[in-house]
């Protein structure tokens, strides 16, 4: 199972360059490090939860595992093949094994669209089907392992018709209808009402079982990875501070930003209120990077070594990994 | 193929439903439609032919306004109304090609520099500068001065000179979309650049450009009329612009021929003015941008009695409010609320917990007497420090807005001013609600309440794109603290914010709750938030009260099954491979209610007495209370 090669990412960098000083400056360009150095691999059918506030570089990765910013430095590769740097004929074969839901259902959807032609869009341009008929059927086919049921009563509406929820789930059937092998959500429920968020949730699990998709999974909220990734990988600052198994994360946290984030959610008990640990201030901008541990001036733990030396990663076990210089012993 | 055309067909049927509305947009076209009329049957409608001078003698000259010459004659004796009619015709035909021809440079050119942005979009844009800087109508006499003045020559000279704008249009709409997270996503899919342009920009980018169209054609049409005036104009093509010339050189003003003037300039004015009313009727109804709904104090409420003063002691009482959105096609009005009553004590944290579509914000902002225009409060009332805020004038109501209840919004960079400093949004609040605030006070109250919600007195004069999303947030709960409310009500405030912000807020919100005593309304869809910080709650489902109860009995002995479906949806931390259950189907529309229990559709214990009878509210004891047949069978 290991030695499979599925999808593999090793020192992935992506700077973007701020507006530059001055045309005749020789200062060097301010650069902001969205993803600085982040290594993981992903089995397939594998659900893995990339977990981080906003800023801390997690939907440019997602960007740049689907193709759609060049990286700057570092290697993707899916099934032995690096991927970082194909032609566009290439791509598109790609483009149908790695599919990605967004955040915002009311935007990823072209409102002058039905839902047919949402649906049939990505079979068009990949030229799949022989005949109409065919493709027909596998847009209802979609639809409904999407959990649009029956489908017909779905084709010929257009977004604004449908709820929130539903729309999710008619940008995912649009995912669908390629038969991805990887399917890339960011944050895919964050807009959604909380007792709409289980239903997708549930049926981005269900698909990775009916199909065997593997589904990287971008969130803020940790809490609600838990049912159904198998790892959990907790992004700050453009790198990944801890990974492990969900159960490792969630049960036994090691990063003190870890522990921090898992403090805070809301917990729905009231008997239940404890200590949180609430950070202060903000992700610092991602143009100047603190030095040592990038974490540092927010953490409460950190100690004086921490503002020099960059905390390598430290093994808990075969599969959880926490960079902390407080770990090393 | 029979499909799109059904289509098409829908769409048109759609568009012309909601043009009809509007008045200026039917007069428009009304105005123009009677013209092109005119235009094309003119051999028809024309008394004379229009170029004929046999038969003219020195008595036809100038002739009055009469029963065999409408208009009256000119200089040539021919007849005024018949030149008019074939004039129409030279004027409109210019203007629609002229425009043609701006449209399809302008549009294309504005979608190159749009879409495919860098340095094609700056040489493009730049070349748009140069052009829009030279004025128009010079350049054209120049230009054709030095060609021959035919009909051709002026057509294009028009059109080739008036796409500057059009460009611009077209461009900033182009952009607008290209940003829009259906691009990308059409891009993740594998579409390439002509795929996204024909799918996704035109059909978005279309309604502008048609309605920039209209406005084209009526530049143009001005364009032809001023050059032919000028003695520019095709001497072959008689259109209004040359008829004003002819008479004009020819001594009409000085005889007094008013006709041989009034006419074709009537004629001008006219379709521009129709032209110029179809414009704005269509961007009316094809421009999204327009499509917005005001907040504005609502209509009198219809029972208006003085109450009493109410027994209780609570802050604020709200007894069996019902509120209804009343629309203006003769159907039933969407009952927004029905029958809510809760009350909040001084220092209290209410949650207010329901989906959304339920009439939580609704709610909220009857409190404050802020709903759409449509929205009515048809039954009930609201107690405020015992004074019935319902039964207020206008007038009255304004000191108590802010002053005593105040709002903090979800989304706080739509609700703060971009270019404003937050100091100055701070202050202006004070001022506003506060009419003899001493002056110099001000910037120290400003300071004070930036300390309360945790932002550095340097902050003060920061533009709101300067903070970050939480600090936006606590930007709004200052202002909402500025004139020292009693209550604030919290309208999802951490619904946009990151776990840790959304933590950093609540704990503001909490601390500001012991330090000043405030009661809060705290209104989310997120029950793990509730059971952190709220005394009581209140689960709304389709506009009424679900369940009402203490924090405690809501998590642990919840009654109502939309509360126990909520909660099991509800991802539990400390039980991490449990499978989360969802609750199948969607809330109600509020215009098409079920007829017995609201919930009852996607109840999953509900028998036929829930669908056709709607469950009262049952008083479980302690002040628990819960609207379902099944809590009043085991009572």
């Amino acid at each position: 199972m290991s030695a499979e090669k599925f999808l593999e990412v090793r020192g992935l960098k992506k700077y973007f360059e701020v507006s530059r000083p001055g045309f005749f400056s020789r200062a060097a360009p301010r650069l902001v490090h969205a993803v600085d150095d982040v290594s993981f691999n992903l089995r397939r059918s594998e659900v893995i939860a990339l977990v981080g506030e906003s800023g801390c570089g997690k939907s440019t990765l997602a960007l740049l595992l689907m193709g759609l910013e060049e990286p700057t430095d570092g290697v993707i590769s899916f099934e032995g093949q690096v991927i970082n740097h194909v032609s566009d004929s290439d791509r598109k074969d790609l483009r149908r094994k790695i599919q990605m839901v967004f955040q915002d259902p009311y935007e990823s959807l072209n409102p002058t669209q039905t839902i047919e032609e949402v649906i049939n869009e990505p079979l068009e341009v990949h030229g799949i089907g022989e005949n109409k008929k065919e493709r027909d059927q596998r847009v209802k086919k979609a639809l409904e392992d999407a959990g649009l049921k029956p489908a017909e009563t779905y084709l010929k509406r257009y977004p604004h018709e449908l709820s929130g929820g539903q729309r999710q789930r008619v940008v995912i059937a649009a995912a669908l209808v390629l038969e991805p092998e990887i399917i890339l959500a960011d944050e895919p429920v964050s807009m959604l009402d909380v007792s709409i968020r289980a239903e997708i949730i549930n049926l981005l699990a269900d698909l990775r079982i009916t199909r065997k998709i593997a589904v990287i999974f971008i969130t803020h909220d940790l809490g609600s990875v838990g049912f159904f990734a198998d790892r959990v990988a907790v992004m700050y600052l453009g790198r990944i501070v801890e990974i492990g198994t969900m159960l490792e994360v969630l049960e036994k946290p090691q990063h003190p930003y870890t522990k921090a984030l898992l403090s805070v959610i809301p917990v729905p008990n009231p008997r239940m209120r404890r200590e949180r640990i609430i950070l202060k201030g903000e992700t610092p901008n991602p143009i100047d990077i603190p030095s040592g541990c990038r974490f540092h001036p927010r953490c409460p733990v950190a100690i004086d070594a921490c503002k020099v030396s960059d905390p390598p990663f430290i093994k808990h076990s075969q599969t959880h990994q926490t960079a902390c210089l407080l770990l090393v012993k | 193929m029979d499909n799109t055309q059904n289509q098409w067909t829908d769409r048109w049927q759609n568009f012309w439903r909601v043009f009809k509305k509007s008045r200026i947009g039917i007069v428009g076209l009304a105005m123009l439609a009677l013209i092109m009329f005119m235009a094309f049957f003119a051999p028809v409608i024309a008394p004379y032919d229009s170029s004929s001078t046999q038969d003219v003698t020195i008595d036809d000259i100038y002739n009055p306004p009469s029963a065999a010459h409408w208009f009256g004659t000119d200089d040539a004796g021919q007849d005024v109304f018949s030149n008019f009619v074939f004039g129409a015709r030279i004027s409109l035909m210019v203007g629609f090609f002229a425009a043609f021809i701006s449209i399809v440079i302008g549009g294309t050119l504005g979608l190159v520099a749009g879409f495919f942005g860098g340095r094609w979009e700056n040489f493009i844009m730049r070349f748009t500068d140069v052009m829009l800087v030279i004025p128009d109508l010079p350049l054209m006499v120049v230009i054709v001065a030095l060609t021959k003045p035919s009909l051709l020559n002026i057509i294009f000279v028009i059109g080739l000179l008036g796409w500057t704008t059009t460009a611009r249009v077209v461009r900033s709409q182009t952009l607008a979309v290209k940003s829009r997270k259906f691009v990308l996503r059409a891009r993740a899919v594998g579409a390439g650049n002509a795929h996204i342009i024909s799918r996704h920009i035109l059909p978005l980018v279309m309604p502008i450009l048609v309605v920039q169209a209209v406005l084209v054609v009526s530049l143009a049409i001005l364009n032809e009329s001023a050059l032919s005036f000028l003695g520019l104009g095709d001497p072959t093509a008689l259109s209004w612009g040359q008829m004003l010339n002819y008479a004009f050189g020819r001594g009409a003003m000085s005889i007094g021929a008013w006709w041989a003037l009034f006419f074709p300039g009537f004629g001008i004015v006219w379709v521009v003015l129709g032209l110029t009313l179809l414009g704005q009727g269509l961007e009316q109804v094809l421009n999204p941008r327009l499509d917005t709904h005001h907040l504005m104090p609502s209509r009198p409420v219809i029972q208006s009695s003085k109450a009493a003063l109410d027994d209780t002691q609570a802050l604020l009482k709200v007894q069996n409010l019902s509120i209804h959105y009343v629309n203006d096609e003769g159907k039933p009005p969407a009952r927004a609320v029905e029958n809510i009553s809760f009350s909040l004590n001084r220092g209290e944290l209410i949650g207010l917990v329901g989906e959304s579509g339920c009439g939580k914000t609704t709610l909220m902002l009857s409190l404050l007497r802020l709903l759409p225009s449509a929205g009515q409060i048809v039954d009930g009332k609201v107690f405020f420090n015992g004074q019935d805020l319902t039964a207020l004038s206008e007038a009255e109501m304004s000191k108590t807005r802010w002053s005593g209840i105040s709002i903090v919004f979800q989304g706080a960079m739509n609700a703060l001013n971009p270019v404003r400093t937050v100091g100055d949004q701070i202050a202006e609040a004070i001022v506003r609600n506060i009419k003899d605030f001493p002056r110099e006070q001000i910037q120290a109250r400003v300071i004070e309440l930036l300390d309360l919600v945790g932002i550095n007195a340097d902050q003060k004069d920061a533009y709101p794109h300067q903070y970050s999303g939480g600090m936006r947030q606590r930007a709004m709960i200052a202002m909402a603290l500025a004139c020292n409310p009693q209550v604030i009500i919290a309208d999802e405030p951490t619904t946009a914010l990151d776990v840790m912000i959304q933590a950093q807020i609540l704990e503001l919100l909490d601390n500001l709750r012991k330090k000043l005593g405030l009661a809060i309304i705290f209104v989310t869809h997120d029950l793990g938030v509730v059971a952190e910080m709220c005394d009581r709650v209140l689960v709304m489902y389709g506009g009424v009260t679900a369940e009402y109860a203490d924090v405690d009995a809501i998590y642990n002995q919840p009654r109502h099954p939309y509360t126990q479906e909520l909660i099991k949806a509800f991802p539990d931390l400390s039980k991490p491979k449990k499978k989360l259950s969802s609750i199948p189907g969607y809330p109600p529309q509020l215009d098409n209610l079920p007829a017995g229990c609201r919930f009852a559709p996607r109840c999953p214990h509900a028998f036929a007495r829930c669908r056709v009878e709607q469950p009262s509210l049952h008083n479980l004891g302690d002040a628990h209370l819960a609207s379902c047949h099944l809590v009043e069978a085991s009572k």
